[in-house]
């Protein structure tokens, strides 16, 4: 059942050859940028986007057309059209499949944002680890300036628009803005204070627009099917569709595009098509490391910019990760925070030492040294981080944490105070013992243990020795008797 | 290519091939097979390569398209044939054996084999 979907970003995906210009222009391709170049009316492209309600969609949400209209605002003799293409989320494949699926869309669109807010030339940052996307995106450049439809003179309207490719070296911090264009301008990927934001100086401090793939890919239709065909999707205060990358526990992973407004169980069990092996939801993890969890009381919140914000999580660009009840929280923040120390890229202090404090914290907590007051020290660093860091790393990065404090408290309060781990995740907190009344003393299980952990005669019971267990779960695998449990 | 010198003459070329493609949809059976990282990693190139040799040897006339991704990595790698008159039909996990059973049981005779993956 995947009735729920509407595919405007996706719509030519899995549909097109996207190594074949003439592909996309049979579905209407480049006719939104012909619409707009031959009214000549820059102000009514900028309106019409505005009009649409669209909003940013590589995390923060900003309302599209009000960015453009703002750096059309000021006055310079140079602007830039740049794409966000550095998708750095674990688990977030979204604006990968669409640069390699429909490549022309993205290029349209940054023309018609081009012509929109006056410049003549683009850049797509793309990470260097998508090398198929490149090669895509380098055939459909050449494509489309072979057939006038980028370069100079586009369609004989006199409008030049130009886009080159700058490549990413995975640095997850290099998507955001600041940093991005540091990077493009050759210096390192660190982010700046903004004000001043790129829309008055940006690239090579001349005023920029940065907007990313998905964001990109909404456009053409825009133009095409009005303001109002695509203000009618969606919610309130999110309007259109957003494009999830569907991981983790559930049967159906894949690319999904919904209505905003869509439930996490229209998600999930409708075109997710439910758990793996049938095992209870516990949390979705949404916004990747800048995110935070939705849990079973938010099944049913209709999921937009706001009600994620409100649930502690956010939009993000859109990485949905499914858990079920092996997944230890605890652990999932700190496979977070792991994550985040890894690519904090050190220029404030909040987020270079606050979120090493945290990792610290939480793998204390989950080998079983863990404090209540660890719990209360997790609350205010993470605090702290969030206000005094920098940019929108630092700013996010303790969510995951303060996220599963609030939803999972009891969790974190088992695994210090009872020293246990309700997911059997964490291998410091876990048991492995074997059944006496099941156990025929086949010695299956102490051949296989590495570790000499396992003694015992032959048709004798046997038994562990927790001193020398390492907790690598073969035993467990080999028994046939089901004579070994985890406790 | 040639130089597309106006926005009219974007649109007589557009209109050009919408109609080539609506008689290709009613003469032709069109074969698309998902190539983008992810189903190439999961082995789509043997497939296309497949398509690619055995339709040739079929009386029927066929267009093989590569394309990007479907979104259905739980089934990578899949493939979409539409006969003329007839809904797309999409499999999923399509291996070089599959997809010599797509060609015999539902390209030649008709027949839906197991695997068939509801979209929309």
């Amino acid at each position: 059942m995947k009735s729920k979907q509407i595919k405007i970003v996706l719509r030519n995906c899995g549909q097109i050859d996207p190594e074949n210009i003439f592909d996309y222009i049979e579905r209407d391709g480049y006719s939104a940028l012909g619409k707009c170049l031959s009214s000549g009316d820059r102000k009514a492209v900028v309106e019409v986007i505005k009009k649409s309600g669209l909003r940013g969609r590589g995390g923060g949400g900003f309302p599209t057309g009000k960015k453009w209209e703002m750096v059309s605002n000021y006055q310079s003799d140079k602007k830039y059209v740049i794409c966000n293409a550095d998708e750095g989320d674990p688990g977030a494949f979204m604006d990968r499949s669409v640069l390699e699926g429909d490549p022309h869309s993205v290029l349209e669109a940054m023309a018609i944002c081009g012509f929109a807010i006056g410049a003549d030339e683009g850049y797509i940052y793309i990470r260097a680890e998508y090398p198929l996307a490149i090669k895509r995106l380098k055939i459909a450049m050449a494509q489309a300036q072979e057939a006038g439809l980028l370069g100079d003179n586009i369609l004989g309207t006199g409008f030049n628009f130009n886009i080159g490719l700058k490549y990413g070296a995975g640095a997850f911090v290099c998507g955001e803005e600041t940093a991005l264009i540091k990077s493009m301008e050759g210096k390192r990927g660190e982010p700046v204070m903004k004000p001043p934001y790129p829309a008055e100086s940006g690239y090579m401090r001349k005023p920029t627009n940065v907007n990313n793939v998905e964001t990109f890919a909404n456009i053409t239709e825009i133009i095409n099917k009005g303001a109002d065909w695509f203000s009618s999707i969606g919610t309130e205060g999110s309007k259109g569709t957003k494009v999830f990358a569907l991981a983790g526990k559930v049967n159906n992973v894949g690319l999904v595009e919904v209505p905003m407004g869509t439930t996490l169980r229209e998600l999930i069990y409708e075109i997710g098509g439910g758990i793996v092996n049938n095992k209870k939801f516990k949390a979705a993890q949404t916004g990747g490391p800048s995110g935070g969890c939705l849990t079973i009381n938010h099944l049913d919140t209709p999921i937009d910019y706001e009600s994620l914000k409100q649930a502690g999580s956010m939009m993000g660009s859109g990485g949905m990760i499914v858990m079920d009840e092996d997944d230890c929280m605890v652990a999932v923040a700190q496979f977070y925070l792991d994550f985040t120390v890894e690519e904090s890229c050190g220029k404030c202090v909040p987020c270079r030492e606050g979120n090493k404090v945290l990792y610290q914290i939480l793998n204390k907590i989950t080998h079983g040294h863990g404090e209540m007051e660890d719990l209360t020290k997790l609350k205010n660093f993470s605090e702290v981080i969030k206000s005094a860091s920098l940019c929108g790393l630092g700013q996010t990065s303790p969510n995951p944490v303060l996220s599963t404090l609030a939803n999972f408290y009891d969790e974190y309060h088992e695994h210090v105070v009872d020293k246990k781990c309700r997911a059997k995740h964490c291998r410091a907190l876990i048991q492995y013992k074997i059944i006496e009344n099941n156990c025929v003393g086949c010695g299956a299980c102490k051949r296989v243990c590495p570790a000499e952990a396992v003694y015992g005669e032959l048709k004798q019971k046997h038994l562990i020795d927790q001193e020398k267990c390492i907790k690598c779960g073969a035993c467990i695998k080999k028994c046939r008797f089901n004579a070994i449990i985890i406790e | 290519m040639e130089l597309i010198k106006s926005f009219d003459e974007l649109k007589k070329i557009t209109s050009g091939l919408k109609n080539k493609a609506e008689k290709d949809e009613k003469s032709k059976i069109i074969i698309k097979i998902a190539m983008a990282t992810c189903s190439i990693a999961s082995g789509s190139k043997a497939v296309l390569d497949i398509f690619n040799e055995e339709m040739k040897k079929q009386p029927l006339e066929s267009v093989i398209k590569s394309t990007g991704c479907m979104g259905l990595c739980h089934s990578e790698p899949t493939v979409q044939v539409t006969k003329p008159g007839s809904e797309p039909v999409v499999f999923g996990h399509v291996d070089p054996k599959r997809a010599k059973l797509i060609i015999e049981e539902y390209i030649k005779n008709g027949r839906l084999i197991d695997g068939v993956i509801e979209v929309n």
